[in-house]
């Protein structure tokens, strides 16, 4: 055996404790999801059902509202998304291409801000909303993710920004363009995949979102995702585990593989942030 | 006319002053290098004429036109950059059409433009390609097709070899130069290698910490050096030095070192007798002696290049290096006497390095 294979085989024997403890909830959740209702609650528990009941998708999607939170959750979370980028974009050229007073300053207050949680600031910002009169109404979601997801956002554009040469500008503005010119047809394209990368994390972030969700949106056909799922198990008498499952993996699976593909650019972002 | 005039121009950072006053006349068709060491100061003039930094005080002019305010994008002048600066999102073709698009030219003149600078440039074979499928000398020949295509005024050029491997930066010097005989456009070019001053330039400025030191064409700065700045800078080995103190006499002016080795000058110049005074001899002009004239010398390394032979040796516990282009087989400890044409001597005086 070679000591190549040796050590994988070694890392893999660590790492599986870790891995079983990580992947057993996801086993769990979609075992339930598959199983037929009356399997349920088979003692002892087994990993082994009789048959893939696929109809607890389809049941689930009628009686959970799914169709319904889904749309919400697709609502926000884009809506807070392009708000966010909308706003970051220029923000993240200023802090990579500009000097001014208090730069410093700012991007500490970012970086501080990443640290806040929500549930920090759920009480300031219900009232806030009550002012607003947003309560109950998902653009109140819309603003606080964008709001949110931002810190994060301008941090990674910049980041990115930094790593397009600004010789490229200069030499389009030699070439006669004006300093938007520039920018539309030299910037932004270079800046796409950051642009995108940046996009779909912030709309991750708003897509898991629960407690502001929860305490912002009063009416069950204004719930979004994480929230109609928590709804289908909090205070009721009877819980159907295998279409609160089935939901859940409608929820988390698509979001989770879309997560563990981009966490590179995640890495490859900060890392550029802090060599340069 | 696309002569450049620069003015009494300044620049500083904060309270950082870069340039401390430069005065340059560049004619019509002259091809002109800004050369010194890093941070003296070439680059930041150069981007002053693009219109890429702002001017702290002075006029720069291009043609009869006041520039100063003029944003770069209306100065008619077209950049090659030191990293190409190549749009990465676009083909060959499209980063040399890009200038004229944007002045919506028409889609045949522009085709035909490209064409007549991508033949040139020997690219017409890349014209589809992007540039990360480019070698670097190709690449930079994209820069340069971007510039040509545009008619421009003045062609600036910011250390555009320095990234190239040496065999390819002396084609390409060959090929820039070429260039202008060409098309006799108004050309300013950065280096900090003086090899490629001397051979590209009609005109060489030489600046140091934010100054001119000396303006001239390449044999000027050669055989007349100002100052102990551009005798050093210019010349590959740079020149020799020797400290000494200049004495009249008799027997005529003569440079006398700390071992007492009388080194003869044609005349004492500026200079006054008892002077601290910098004896320059560049190492090709050193021959070897046979008479009582010039200096005993033990040889101390010898670097045969092929072309010729280089010999550094130790005169006064000061380091000298002679260039003979015949064959002699030098060994290290050999005592052998050079001598010093009078007619190639140089004299400085040593404290402020200014010629004599």
């Amino acid at each position: 055996m070679t000591s190549k294979l040796k050590r994988s085989l070694i890392y893999w024997a660590i790492l599986s404790p870790l891995m079983v403890v990580i992947l057993f909830p996801f086993g769990v959740m979609f075992v339930t999801a598959v199983r037929p209702r009356e399997e349920l609650f088979i003692y002892p528990p087994t990993w082994g059902f009789s048959e893939f009941r696929w109809e607890n998708f389809s049941e689930m999607w009628v009686k959970t509202n799914f169709g319904g939170a889904l749309l919400n959750s697709l609502y926000v979370s884009v809506s807070a998304t392009v708000v966010a980028l909308v706003l970051s974009i220029p923000a993240a050229y200023a802090m990579s291409r500009y000097r001014f007073a208090g730069k410093g300053a700012y991007r500490t207050f970012l970086l501080m801000t990443q640290m806040m949680s929500p549930i920090v600031l759920v009480l300031g910002l219900f009232r806030l909303m009550m002012t607003l009169g947003l309560v109950n109404n998902l653009n109140s979601l819309v603003l606080t993710y964008a709001a949110f997801n931002m810190a994060f956002t301008i941090w990674m554009l910049q980041s990115y920004f930094n790593s397009i040469p600004r010789d490229l500008e200069e030499a389009a503005w030699m070439d006669g363009a004006s300093h938007l010119t520039s920018l539309v047809k030299i910037f932004l394209p270079l800046a796409v995949p950051a642009m995108v990368v940046t996009a779909i994390f912030s709309f991750i972030n708003s897509w898991n979102e629960f407690v502001l969700a929860l305490t912002m949106m009063r009416s069950s056909e204004d719930f979004t995702l994480p929230v109609q799922i928590y709804a289908q198990v909090a205070g009721r008498y009877q819980v159907e585990w295998h279409h609160v499952m089935a939901a859940t993996v409608l929820a988390t699976v698509p979001v989770a593989i879309v997560f563990s593909w981009l966490q590179r650019y995640l890495i490859r972002g900060m890392a550029l942030g802090a060599v340069k | 006319m696309s002569s450049v005039t620069i003015r009494g121009v300044k620049k500083r950072y904060g309270a950082m002053a870069v340039l401390h006053g430069i005065d340059l006349e560049i004619r019509d068709r002259e091809f002109v290098v800004l050369v010194g060491p890093s941070g003296c100061g070439k680059s930041t003039l150069l981007r002053m004429i693009a219109g890429l930094e702002t001017i702290s005080s002075g006029d720069i002019l291009i043609g009869d036109q006041l520039v100063n305010d003029v944003p770069a994008k209306a100065r008619d002048i077209a950049m090659v950059f030191q990293n190409y600066a190549l749009y990465p999102h676009m083909s060959v073709y499209e980063n040399m059409s890009f200038s004229l698009r944007l002045r919506r030219q028409a889609r045949d003149v522009i085709d035909r433009k490209v064409r007549e600078a991508a033949e040139i440039l020997n690219l017409s074979k890349y014209l589809d390609r992007s540039p990360r499928q480019l070698s670097g000398g190709q690449r930079q020949r994209v820069a340069m097709g971007r510039a040509l295509v545009r008619d421009a005024q003045v062609f600036l050029f910011d250390e555009p070899l320095s990234n190239l491997d040496a065999k390819l930066r002396v084609v390409m010097r060959t090929e820039i130069k070429a260039l202008h005989q060409r098309l006799q456009t108004t050309s300013v070019y950065v280096t900090h290698d003086q090899i490629e001053a001397m051979t590209m330039a009609d005109r060489i400025v030489v600046m140091n910490a934010g100054r001119i030191e000396q303006i001239g064409t390449p044999l000027e700065l050669y055989d007349t050096p100002v100052n102990l700045f551009v005798a050093d800078f210019i010349g590959s080995p740079s020149m020799n030095f020797l400290r000494g103190t200049l004495e009249g006499g008799a027997g005529g002016a003569a440079v006398v070192l700390s071992d007492g080795t009388r080194l003869s000058v044609p005349s004492m110049g500026r200079g006054k007798a008892g002077q601290a005074v910098v004896f320059g001899i560049r190492p090709e002009h050193t021959a070897l002696s046979s008479g009582p004239e010039g200096a005993q010398v033990e040889v101390g390394v010898v670097e045969p290049t092929g072309a010729n032979i280089q010999v550094y040796a130790r005169l006064a516990d000061q380091p000298v290096c002679a260039i003979f282009t015949e064959r002699h087989d030098f060994h290290p400890g050999q005592p052998i006497r050079l001598g010093f044409p009078l007619d190639k001597i140089h004299l400085f005086d040593a404290e402020s390095g200014g010629r004599l």
